[in-house]
């Protein structure tokens, strides 16, 4: 399966242009068109107009301004972000070694580490939850090993923002891995071993020779970590606390109980502004790749 | 008993690349025609669209006198064989054979028949359960030249088939292809640039430039009677050396030998095996460079007074030692001028030794 | 030769990041499982008073377990068949064949990964609230096989790709139709990569929550539905810990099957990096 290996579209040597490639792609282009590019449209539109007294509609910003005049709102935004902005700072300290490690050893070890580092993305983040409550909540596991050895219990992360931080940062460490040693991937032996020949120590190595090569890579990572953690539903619903809520969780709710379903599009249309540089640069990044 | 016909059959791309520019030939009945030319002079190009996987820009192809020009591929009589074989991996020999007699919903002890039959004649008898990547790369060809055999193809189309393979290899399928060639009488259109193949195996020989034909004749002629200094230097070892007429003499840095054309610049095309050297200290036309020795006979690069290169071939290459000085004798010659031929002395009898035609 | 950063006689950067690596990621899953087949395990304990099959049973004879296996297996063939469908046509099309704007939409798909992904759930939820598609089957069939669309069309165009157009030709220079050819020869020679997309589309169609929460819950019940309302609500441990270990089966297949291909780097740069 190699999703990004064949390039961009590489030509077609059929040079008949027929109609009928239109209609067998015609499906799922209608589906992206009519359940992503047009529900986010219709979102921006239907936030930004007010339907006045006589029928007709003007521009109002009155929902955005709610939004942000709501004290509640704004800490949950602030909560997003600072969970966004400490799951993406951890991510990359714990990932960044782990890949690190994986490209340039080659011993038996680095498959079982390998291994490890991708497993999570076999593990739906529903079990991790679970996981996460049973270990780290409540009378869980370390509170019985801590027990055991007659130390006081830990302060359980359970329903505090620290929950979510770890769960998010569990969840996307493979991907996380996986991007970062693609990018090091474009890093040769060649070029490591001429700066070692020049004298280049280890710290050297990394900050003048590897991070430049990979910066890209690191941008990937974190785009894409971004996008999935900054309106993350499943793992801050369960193990975030009820207030404040990170986004994710806050639509949830004013969509499905408190039935505001225009408030809850427009938060959604705040988290694509958030998102929208990280958004911009992954599908660049991507088809870039694909193009190159 | 069939006849292909091409008549002014251009190819462009949609990138703007003429690939064939009006290209004609007529192959006759069971005939052979080998298409030569170099890399990129829209010889595969022709093959595909006579199999029909190219349209033709412009221009008309028939088959025993049916027009074929806009008929899709599956709908041609005409069975392809391409260089990377294309076997379909996910089925084994017989599959492979039976696939095209299924479509054409021949009875199944009929197509077993069939199949076999065919792959004896390639010399595969007993193999249609292996599974094709099995097969050694030669084997695997000849599963390919059998899958199309097997539909009775009134027209054969081979594209390189055995680019792929090594020398030995290649020597001994080509002499098997002709040999089920000749036996089946099939109207047959091959594709190389090697021109030992084409030399050894055509009926007549098209050599291809730039997607028009360059010469179309029997192997013998064009290697003999080359008509542009293109297909000289293309078939064979040519010395094609350029230089001026005057009076009737052609000279070139010192060296002179009478050429019965009128003045102006002419190219002159001499075999190696038409150059006579003798060893001479004194007069010397030019120097050896090096010496080859073939055991049969040998091949001298020389150099003329102004550094011009020419390969001279001799009897006993171990009278000629590097540095040594040589005057030379041409036996036959050809001038050209303007890309035609203008002047040709009597011919020399061909020697094909792979050393002179791979060259 | 590789090991220019790490020395090869004991790998003791290695034995760490393993060592910490399994107790972070295979202990915690450990722990579940131990609970899954634990009868009796009071605080303070720090292994279960007994071991047993108890919950299987109790977890299996709930009616709301069944239900929701059954609408979660519904809902994963339906969104997968229908995905193959529309898409494996579509990604032949984007491979084989030439049409104005082929770049342009193939690229279009990435337009859902662009947004934050729950965000995007809200919007398309304002939409299916005019078309009075939420708490329907049929909503969380729509959302879901969004979901898919980009793994289902790119994975499968690489596959198409990979085929060689020679083979193709051979086919139809024996007498095959297009769509003969397709059949018989694109379809086969693609298979073992289409069936990987395939596989993953439906493991994670099967484990999709957040799509079902929002536009199926309450009404239509998936297994990670269930099991949130276990997390929130249920105070016996054991039916979450033997929920988990059945949730996992497919995920347990997938492992075995495409570990391999998420291994080999093209994936990773599938995702940009
Ligand atoms: N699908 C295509 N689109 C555009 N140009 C093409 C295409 N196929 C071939 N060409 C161009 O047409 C010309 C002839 O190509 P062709 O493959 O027929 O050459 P050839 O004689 O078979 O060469 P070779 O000996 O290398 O196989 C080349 O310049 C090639 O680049
Ligand atoms: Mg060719």
């Amino acid at each position: 399966m190699t999703i990004a290996n064949t390039g961009p579209l590489a030509p077609v040597a059929t040079h008949r242009r027929r109609p009928y490639g239109l209609l067998l792609v015609a499906t799922p282009v209608l589906l992206v068109a009519w359940l992503v590019i047009w529900p986010i449209i219709s979102a921006v539109i239907q936030t930004a107009f007010v339907t006045t007294a006589d029928g007709g509609s003007a521009v109002s910003l009155e929902t955005y301004s709610f939004f942000f005049s709501d004290g509640y709102s704004l800490s949950n935004l602030s909560m997003t972000l600072w969970t966004t902005g400490v799951c993406a700072a951890l991510l990359l300290v714990v990932c960044l070694p782990i890949a690190l490690y994986l490209r340039f050893s080659d011993s038996k070890v680095a498959a079982y580490v390998q291994g490890l580092a991708i497993f999570p993305m076999f593990v739906p983040s529903i079990i991790l939850s679970f996981a996460f409550i049973r270990v780290l909540g409540p009378n869980g596991t370390v509170d019985l090993l801590l027990n055991s050895v007659g130390l006081p219990h830990i302060r359980s992360p359970y329903l505090t923002p620290w929950g979510p931080v770890i769960g998010l940062v569990w969840d996307n460490i493979p991907l996380t891995v996986l991007i970062l040693l693609s990018g090091l991937g474009n890093v040769s032996n060649q070029s490591v071993e001429a700066a070692r020949d020049v004298g280049a120590g280890k710290f050297a190595l990394l900050w003048h020779i590897i991070l430049p090569r990979i910066s890209n890579s690191i941008l990937v990572a974190i785009s894409f970590a971004v996008l999935g953690i900054f309106s993350a539903f499943t793992l801050p619903y369960i193990l975030g606390p009820a207030a404040p809520e990170m986004m994710g969780p806050f639509m949830q709710r004013t969509f499905r109980e408190l039935l505001e379903s225009k408030t809850a599009i427009t938060q959604a249309v705040v988290t694509f502004g958030f998102c929208i540089v990280f958004g911009l640069f992954y599908v660049r990044s991507v088809a870039k790749n694909r193009a190159a | 008993m069939s006849v292909l016909k091409i008549k002014d059959v251009s190819k462009i791309f949609p990138n703007g690349t003429t690939a064939v520019d009006s290209f004609s030939l007529d192959v006759a009945d069971g005939e052979l025609v080998c298409l030569l030319g170099p890399s990129g002079s829209g010889k595969s190009t022709l093959l595909r669209m006579v199999g029909g996987f190219e349209t033709p820009t412009s221009g008309l192809m028939t088959i025993d006198g049916e027009d074929i020009t806009r008929v899709p591929p599956e709908k041609r009589p005409t069975g392809m064989v391409f260089q990377s074989h294309a076997l379909w991996t996910h089925m084994n020999v017989f599959k492979n054979l039976a696939f095209g007699l299924k479509l054409r919903k021949v009875p199944a002890d009929e197509i077993k028949r069939r199949v076999e039959g065919v792959l004896e004649l390639v010399g595969l008898g007993g193999y249609g359960t292996r599974s094709v990547t099995q097969l050694s790369g030669g084997q695997q060809q000849r599963v390919a030249l059998a899958r199309s055999l097997v539909l009775e193809p009134k027209i054969l189309l081979l594209d390189e088939p055995f680019a792929s393979l090594d020398q030995h290899l290649r020597e001994r399928l080509r002499e098997e292809v002709r040999d089920i060639q000749q036996r089946l009488k099939i109207t047959t259109l091959f594709v190389t640039h090697g021109q030992d193949e084409a030399l050894s195996m055509a009926d007549r020989i098209v050599v291809m430039r730039d997607g028009k034909t360059e010469q179309i004749d029997r192997p013998d002629v064009v290697y003999r009677e080359p008509q542009t200094p293109f297909v000289a230097g293309f078939i064979g070892t040519m010395n094609l050396i350029e230089g001026v007429v005057a009076n009737g003499v052609f000279s070139k840095a010192g060296y002179s030998t009478p050429v019965p054309v009128s003045d102006g610049p002419v190219t002159l095309a001499i075999r190696p095996e038409a150059v006579d050297l003798t060893a001479a200290s004194q007069n010397a036309h030019g120097k050896v460079h090096r010496v080859t020795d073939y055991g049969t006979h040998g091949l001298v690069d020389l150099e003329l007074l102004d550094g011009t290169r020419m390969k001279a071939m001799v009897p006993h290459p171990d009278l000629f030692k590097p540095g040594q000085g040589v005057t030379l004798a041409l036996r036959a010659v050809a001038a050209y001028r303007d890309g035609a031929v203008i002047y040709r002395t009597g011919v020399v009898t061909p020697v094909s030794h792979p050393a002179l035609v791979d060259a | 030769m590789a090991a220019t950063l790490v020395s090869r006689k004991t790998d003791w950067t290695g034995i760490i990041f393993a060592a910490v690596l399994t107790l972070v990621i295979v202990f915690p899953l450990v722990v579940v499982g131990t609970w899954a087949f634990t009868n009796v395990w009071r605080y303070p304990s720090v292994i279960p008073q007994e071991f047993g099959l108890r919950f299987w049973n109790q977890t299996l004879a709930r009616a709301d377990v069944w239900s929701s296996i059954s609408t979660s297996l519904t809902l994963a063939f339906t969104v997968t068949a229908l995905s193959a469908a529309i898409c494996l046509p579509a990604a032949y099309a984007f491979a084989r064949l030439d049409f104005p704007g082929r770049n342009l939409l193939f690229f279009s798909f990435l337009a859902g990964h662009a947004f934050p992904k729950f965000g995007l759930l809200v919007a398309i939820a304002g939409i299916f609230l005019q078309l009075n598609l939420i708490g329907t089957f049929w909503g969380v069939v729509l959302i879901q096989l969004v979901g898919t669309l980009l793994f289902m069309i790119w994975i499968p165009v690489a596959a198409f790709q990979a085929v060689d157009r020679r083979m193709e030709e051979a086919a139809r220079d024996v007498g095959a139709s297009p769509f003969r050819v397709f059949w018989s020869i694109t379809l086969p020679q693609a298979g073992p990569t289409i069936a990987a997309a395939i596989l993953l589309s439906f493991v994670g169609t099967f484990y999709e929550t957040e799509g079902a929460w929002l536009i199926g819950a309450p009404q239509v019940r998936t297994l990670p539905v269930l099991m949130i309302s276990f997390i929130n609500n249920q105070p016996v441990i054991q039916y979450g810990a033997v929920l988990s270990v059945l949730l996992w089966v497919p995920s347990f297949i997938a492992l075995l099957f495409a570990r391999k291909v998420v291994n080999s780097g093209s994936f990773a740069r599938g995702f940009g990096g």
